[in-house]
């Protein structure tokens, strides 16, 4: 990978898959951590990104998780790690 | 199971499809009320085995685990466990699964399974799942759960009868053991589980280039997608006045005919004035309003059984995050421009307390269907029926355009003060499942419809029809001298015009001030109220008889005024029912009276800026 940067979900680009390394419970409530799992967001698994924000503002993010699509918020994203899929 | 008729709960995640298949098991046969002590939506209704023994079914509110995230997942937790008041444990559940999603719905349905009741899978919406290239293997499913698997399209009704049949198998076989604690399983195990077992029932999984992922990008595009959720709400407001018009005009020819017959086959008596003064004419303005709410209704109920509904609430959460609310707000604020009360009840879904406050204090600036037969009144009566600068676009339905817009932006910068004062907290969240894009089914919508026509049509015929029996005797009593205005001179008359002194300097006349009372019962009764009002005016004069109430007006007001009424209605908090759902929702009574308290002064603002621009403009 090249920057830093890029191994946040919340920076990366659109369209591309990519495995979730590892997730910083503690930058989110107890019941927020708890949805993200049910929405199976867990350290191992894949999602693509697709789609972030309207003219208002870069929140929130769709991201696909399986066959499921959720939305997320940006400051959510952005204690998600990320590392390409081999 | 011996005498009790069974009662079996259909449990399931989100966007499982959970509610058309309770329609499809029910079909009309079912009632919606509310939890006792909780304003959670209970919906329940009957079906029957194949040999015709009785089972009543209840539709639980869709949630991830029994771990409660909102007010709602709370209730359902509870029936399931046994601890909802007035609620008794189900003897069966059907947990409902959306096959196209098995990976991540197991994860709630091995919860359920844990509790140790009997339990039917439905693998619902197979057909969807073959859509996306999925084939399952039922049998196999069955085997991992240790219960049955019953494939089902709900919406083709197809699986039914053998999901029924499963049912009652269970409910025989099943040994008395009583309800299990439910595990306090380390979720993470769980949801490994589920993805296990999800992966042994599929079969095949072919990738499919999906149109669905194309649309999404276009109606989620930044731009694009937020012209199109304009469009589409900018074409609904524009439906609800032009398709309205034929079915308004014959439901309101079919109340001229009904006073006509009372006229001619009752004497002149008290209680003849009181059917055709009071109760024809005050109802009658009312439901002639009927075509117009169905209308609105219908739109809500396409954009949410379409899936499309959370791509607004997607496109929408930049904007509502700004002034410090989420997406998870705007249907419960979309609902509200049917009516604040179910609005209201649909922010229990908002995790966040502040924001779910917030919330619930800026629903009643959305303009509710009650709103519409005022609007369509002065309206009509008052705004040219003309196109706008040559273009096919309607002024009436451009100025109806603007009333909703006004009530958008007083909502959002209220909103905007009240995260910033009374309601200050953390930014809120905002995680939502998508749910893929389906047809709607004419079955869901035609009763969706129907249960919104019978609530409208019940109110008119009890408090409708009540406040406008009471004021025909207010307005009717005590009769006045030769030479003098009944309606001036009449109890009602001289409540008003004690109220017209505070309401003159918006440029508010005798009549409305008469009609705001009375419309705290209801917004709609403003035009129930002028229109028994003018039915009394019109006492014996054939000529005033025969004008419309939209007529009459034109005659007696300016435009300034009449611009001001609507102003007025735009912020009014004219509805005990709002006041009384949001002192439920809030536990007291701080916050309706707050509410009531800030939504009359921007009433009173906001009419007396319009009227004295208008003035200005020489339109008084």
């Amino acid at each position: 990978m090249t920057a830093l940067l890029e191994n946040i979900l919340d920076r990366a680009p659109l369209g591309v898959a990519v495995r979730i390394a590892r997730i910083d419970w503690t930058a989110m409530s107890e019941d927020e951590g708890r949805r993200l799992r049910e929405f199976g967001l867990m350290e191992g698994c894949e999602v693509t990104p697709l789609h972030r924000g309207s003219i208002f503002s870069r929140d929130p993010l769709a991201l696909t998780v399986g066959r499921m699509k959720v939305i997320i918020r940006a400051s959510q994203a952005a204690a998600i790690e990320i590392e390409p899929v081999a | 199971m011996t005498g009790a008729i069974p009662s079996i709960a259909l449990v399931g995640n989100p966007n499982a499809g959970k509610s058309s298949l309770f329609n499809a098991l029910t079909g009309a046969r079912q009632k919606i009320a509310n939890y006792p002590g909780v304003t959670v939506e209970r919906k329940a209704g009957h079906a029957s085995f194949a040999d015709g023994r009785p089972i009543s079914l209840i539709d639980l509110p869709g949630a991830y685990s029994l771990t409660p995230a909102s007010l709602d997942e709370a209730v359902t937790r509870d029936v399931i466990l046994g601890r909802q008041d007035g609620e008794k444990r189900p003897d069966a559940l059907i947990v409902v699964l959306d096959a196209a999603n098995l990976d991540n719905h197991l994860s709630f349905a091995l919860e359920l399974l844990a509790l140790n009741l009997p339990t039917v899978v439905a693998l619902n919406m197979v057909d969807l799942a073959t859509r996306d290239g999925l084939t399952l293997d039922a049998a196999r499913l069955s085997k991992e759960l240790g219960v049955p698997v019953v494939p089902t399209v709900a919406v083709r009704k197809r699986g039914l009868t053998e999901l029924l049949a499963a049912v009652d198998g269970a409910i025989g076989s099943h040994a008395a053991g009583g309800v299990t604690a439910p595990a306090e399983a380390n979720d993470a195990s769980l949801h490994q589980r589920a993805r296990t077992i999800a992966r042994a029932a599929i079969l095949s999984e072919t990738p499919v280039r999906r149109w669905t992922q194309r649309v999404d990008n276009i109606v989620l595009h930044p731009v694009a997608g937020m012209l199109i959720l304009l469009a589409l709400m900018f074409v609904m407001f524009q439906a609800v006045y032009a398709w309205a018009g034929p079915p308004a005009d014959a439901l309101e020819g079919l109340v001229g005919v009904l006073q006509g017959w009372v006229v001619d086959n009752i004497p002149q008596n008290f209680l003849r004035d009181l059917v055709v003064e009071g109760l024809l004419a005050g109802v009658g303005a009312v439901v002639v309003f009927l075509p117009q709410i169905l209308i609105l209704f219908l739109f809500i109920l396409l954009l949410e059984a379409s899936g499309y509904m959370t791509r607004a609430a997607f496109l929408m959460d930049g904007l509502m995050g700004k002034v410090g609310l989420s997406g998870r707000g705007f249907i419960p604020l979309l609902s509200s421009f049917a009516c604040a009360v179910p609005g209201i009840m649909a922010t229990r879904a908002i995790p966040d307390e502040k924001d779910r406050l917030t919330t619930i204090l800026i629903a009643p600036l959305m303009t509710c269907s009650a709103r519409l037969p005022v609007y369509a009144l002065i309206i009509a009566a008052f705004i040219p029926n003309r196109g706008v600068g040559g273009t096919g676009i309607g002024l009436q339905g451009l100025v109806l355009f603007g009333l909703y817009l006004a009530g958008i932006v007083g909502a959002l910068v209220v909103a905007w003060a009240l995260r910033r004062t009374v309601a200050k907290g953390t930014n809120a969240g905002f995680m939502m499942e998508m749910p893929r894009y389906q047809m709607p089914q004419l079955r869901d919508i035609a009763l969706g419809l129907w249960q919104r026509a019978w609530i409208f049509l019940r109110r008119a015929g009890t408090i409708i029809a009540m406040t406008t029996v009471v004021l025909w005797l207010l307005l009717t009593f005590p009769q006045a001298p030769e030479g003098e205005s009944q309606v001036e001179y009449s109890v009602a008359g001289r409540i008003a015009s004690g109220l017209e002194v505070v309401v003159k300097p918006i440029g508010f006349n005798h009549d409305i001030a008469l009609a705001l009372i009375p419309a705290m019962a209801a917004r709609e009764v403003a035009v129930s109220a002028m229109a028994t009002a003018n039915a009394i005016d019109a006492d014996g004069d054939e000529d005033a008889m025969a004008q419309s109430l939209g007529e009459r007006l034109q005659g007696k007001w300016s435009l300034a005024t009449a611009l001001a009424f609507l102003a007025w209605f735009v912020f009014a908090p004219q509805c005990i029912s709002t006041i009384a759902i949001t002192r439920r929702e809030t536990n007291g009574w701080k916050w309706p009276m707050f509410m009531v308290g800030y939504l009359f002064l921007l009433a009173y603002a906001a009419a007396g800026i319009t009227y004295w621009t208008a003035v200005a403009f020489g339109l008084g």
